[in-house]
């Protein structure tokens, strides 16, 4: 907890991750307010078609007369709900099968990565066009699609951090003084492995929202009248001529949403590293990571 | 009030436009148009040459490759063309072609009579005769009587208009180019073909021994296949090609507003809001009826169709002599009305709302207009889910019937009325939606008594009038609004537009304005 409090610190203290953090808070305070704000992301106007932005109207309206500000703004919690709900599913089957890979090695280690090859061998957005396919459109589906897209990078990267502790002292410590193989795995390793797995949170957030984005701009994503980026850059792109600021608009949103994650992703790494370049001789001494 | 004046102006803007695009092609024909190489655009490549393969993909050759038995002004009058007179029997049991002398098929050989019976023959195969086969229903034989007279012998007394479509439906074929006509066409029309690159581009040059006088025009026409509309419009704007056929409304009022001429034929498509009467709460026909109120038409136009077109409660574009525009102000946009109608069903509230609209996710038109309904039926209470499935998955749902509600064009609106059984849910028997009897025996009755009534006029008008109230009553289908398919948008240097019945796109006429 301390070293959570310690990295956290040191994140915040970056002037690139400050900005990120600025705009995903921003973000997720719109998404989660949203029901309360006066807005309404399905009201039509057919006779207020595409119209540009106005004081009425800030994003201009769409080609049914819908508020695009107030779609961009619930857009939001669709974008933000996949990515959560992406994150856990690949967190929630990645990060164990990457930990009991890396701590059994030998032949699970061998069955589990293939199949986690497997996995990775299938271009993300295949596998998700896949998915949505035999599941059918809806939120779910998208979410899961999504979510299983993000499990390989999950192993990997907690198998490769228990690898790098399997043979630490303090690991070899409480196997000998009689600990368990799940003892040991989610009370020993595991917390010791968090860091990096966070980072590929965030890292997996932003491609999550960006896959969903996609699934939806190529016409497969969650159905209308759901508001969702992707689904607005595609229609929007239609409309170019007559109302340029209905496609450009979202997309400089999702722009941004992705580039603040990467940010926070990049500087959460990076701080990571200098941490380890410090504590290094720490380790090689025997003492606690 | 100001978007209601808004709204308005837009309507008055739309009429005149309408008007313009008629003057359009009356102006051109008055014109000296010098001859040139006219560069088409079109938004997808053609199947094939077959001229019974009536796919809108194909319109872009078959009047051009082509000649038909006799044609329909745009107003849906018949006038001689291949044949130059028909003489109907009196009893409407047979008609008697008389064919031009003069015409010879791009290979040479002449054109008589035996090579209209090949083209019959091929027409009356069920595996050959693709799109015209259905219509070829009412003939029971043909015959050879001299070399430039052909009858034809109906099963039934046929009506006038129903005789004349099949006849302008009928493009003549080379016999001796029958069995290969999907890759080498040999028509009698103004054009032979000179090239094609499949995917690219087709290349048509002019048949010097073509009928007409003075016709094709233009010695080239190059049909170039774009990805989509953008590009193919944004070459017309560069000048990389004279004309695009079969752009969007969208493009072509936009491109109106550019200075650009854009040229709408009389055969639309009609938009219909087709019900499964056999499923859920669209068993009570109280309940469908209350759809002839609850769909706002204006909007869908306006929004799915950029305005061109007309709203109407009927499946019959202006040409059909069913046509009767007083429908769709009796039947306009009510919610108040629509909610009655609900009321009067009886069913219950969760019932009202246990469906979903299909939706064709691949068309953006479609996507835009199920929202509109589905905003539309949420303020009456009714809350659906759309189910946007694509490509093949909704090909079969659509025609096999498993789905709730769904918008489908239906097209043959501008010929005789009862070619609209031709549409999967308006058929009378093997109704691949509705089954087998089908469920609205009265619509059945309906369409017996048109295909029946041969005459005095005002039994033939009783009979359509009666059809049209059948049509409202039963509401298995809600037409919502015509739409022009086959638009051109032309660069105002071209002109000599002729315009076609199907809207398929004729350019032996087409030059240059000096």
């Amino acid at each position: 907890m301390r070293r959570s409090r310690e990295l956290a610190r040191r994140v915040v203290a970056r002037g690139a991750a400050q900005v990120s953090l600025a705009w995903l808070a921003t973000l997720v305070v719109l998404a989660v307010l949203a029901p309360v704000l006066p807005i309404d992301p399905l009201a039509q106007d057919l006779l207020a078609e595409l119209e540009g932005p106005s004081a009425a109207h800030w994003f201009g309206t769409d080609e049914l007369g819908r508020d695009i500000m107030a779609r961009v703004i619930y857009g939001a919690r669709t974008s933000l709900m996949t990515a959560a709900g992406a994150v856990a599913i690949a967190g929630a089957v990645g990060v164990p099968i990457g930990l009991m890979a890396g701590f059994f090695g030998g032949w699970r280690d061998a069955v589990l990565m293939r199949l986690i090859d497997v996995l990775l061998a299938l271009p993300g957005i295949l596998l998700a066009m896949a998915i949505i396919a035999v599941v059918g459109r809806s939120q779910a589906a998208a979410l899961l699609a999504v979510g299983i897209t993000g499990i390989p990078s999950f192993a990997r990267i907690t198998r490769a951090q228990v690898l790098s502790l399997r043979k630490r002292d303090f690991v070899v410590a409480v196997e000998a003084l009689g600990g368990s193989a799940a003892y040991t795995m989610f009370r020993t390793v595991l917390p010791n492995s968090w860091s990096p797995i966070l980072v590929q949170v965030v890292v997996l957030s932003s491609v999550a929202i960006l896959l969903e984005a996609a699934l939806a701009f190529l016409g497969i994503g969650i159905p209308p009248p759901t508001p969702s980026w992707g689904e607005m850059l595609r229609t929007g792109k239609t409309y170019l001529y007559e109302a340029p600021t209905y496609a450009v608009l979202p997309g400089l949103v999702l722009t941004l949403t992705i580039l603040s994650l990467d940010m926070l992703g990049r500087v959460m790494a990076s701080v990571l590293e200098d941490r380890h370049e410090i504590e290094e001789p720490a380790a090689l001494q025997g003492g606690r990571p | 009030m100001s978007r209601r004046m808004t709204f308005r102006t837009g309507l008055a803007t739309s009429l005149v436009a309408a008007a313009f695009t008629v003057s359009v092609a009356a102006e051109a024909f008055a014109q000296d148009l010098r001859p040139g190489r006219i560069r088409v655009g079109m938004l997808a490549d053609i199947n094939d040459f077959d001229p019974m393969a009536f796919s809108t993909v194909n319109f872009p050759t078959i009047k051009n490759l082509y000649d038909s038995l006799i044609e329909y002004t745009p107003e849906g009058r018949a006038i001689p063309n291949l044949a130059e007179s028909w003489t109907i029997a009196p009893d409407n049991r047979s008609v008697t072609l008389t064919l031009r002398a003069d015409v010879k098929f791009h290979s040479g050989a002449p054109f008589d009579a035996e090579a209209v019976s090949a083209t019959l023959r091929k027409a009356n195969d069920p595996r050959a005769g693709k799109n015209v086969y259905p219509t070829m229903s009412i003939v029971q034989e043909w015959a050879v009587v001299d070399p430039r007279t052909i009858r034809i012998t109906f099963r039934n007394p046929a009506p006038t208009r129903q005789i004349t479509d099949l006849l302008q439906f009928i493009s003549v074929i080379d016999p001796a180019a029958i069995e290969n006509v999907s890759t080498r066409p040999v028509g009698t029309g103004p054009y032979v073909l000179a090239e094609r690159a499949v995917g690219q581009r087709v290349r048509l040059e002019a048949n010097r021994s073509h009928w007409r006088a003075s016709q094709p025009l233009s010695p080239e026409v190059v049909l170039t296949v774009f990805e989509n509309d953008a590009a193919a419009t944004a070459a017309l704007e560069s000048g990389a090609v004279d004309l695009v056929y079969g752009t969007t409304g969208r493009s072509a009022v936009r491109l109106r507003a550019a200075g650009y001429q854009v040229v709408e034929g009389p055969g639309p498509l009609v938009q219909v809001f087709r019900i499964n009467s056999t499923r859920g709460p669209f068993r009570n026909q109280t309940f469908r009826q209350a759809f002839n109120h609850l769909i706002d038409r204006a909007g869908i136009l306006r929004v799915g169709y950029a305005g061109l077109g007309e709203v109407t409660a009927l499946p019959w574009a202006p040409a059909s002599p069913a046509h009767d525009p007083s429908y769709a102000q009796r039947y306009a946009y009510d919610l108040d009305k629509g909610r009655a109608l609900i009321q009067r069903s009886g069913l219950p509230q969760a019932e009202i709302s246990n469906w979903k609209l299909l939706v064709n996710g691949g068309e953006e038109a479609s996507v835009r207009i199920s929202q509109i309904v589905q905003a539309s039926l949420a303020r009456v209470g009714i809350n659906i889910e759309l189910d946007l499935k694509q490509g093949a998955e909704f090909i079969d749902a659509l025609l096999t019937g498993k789905f709730d509600a769904v918008f489908g064009a239906v097209g043959n609106v501008q010929k005789f009325p009862t070619r609209l059984t031709t549409n999967s849910i308006y058929r009378t028997v093997n109704n691949p939606i509705l089954g087998e009897p089908n469920p609205h025996p009265e619509y059945v009755e309906a369409i017996r008594r048109v295909d029946t009534t041969l005459g005095p006029e005002d039994a033939v008008k009783a009979a359509y009038d009666n059809l049209n109230r059948v049509l409202v009553e039963t509401a298995f289908g809600i037409p919502t609004n015509s739409y022009p398919i086959g638009l051109i948008v032309a660069s105002p240097r071209v002109g000599g537009f002729t315009l076609d019945i199907d809207n398929m796109l004729v350019a032996r006429t087409l030059g240059f304005k000096p």
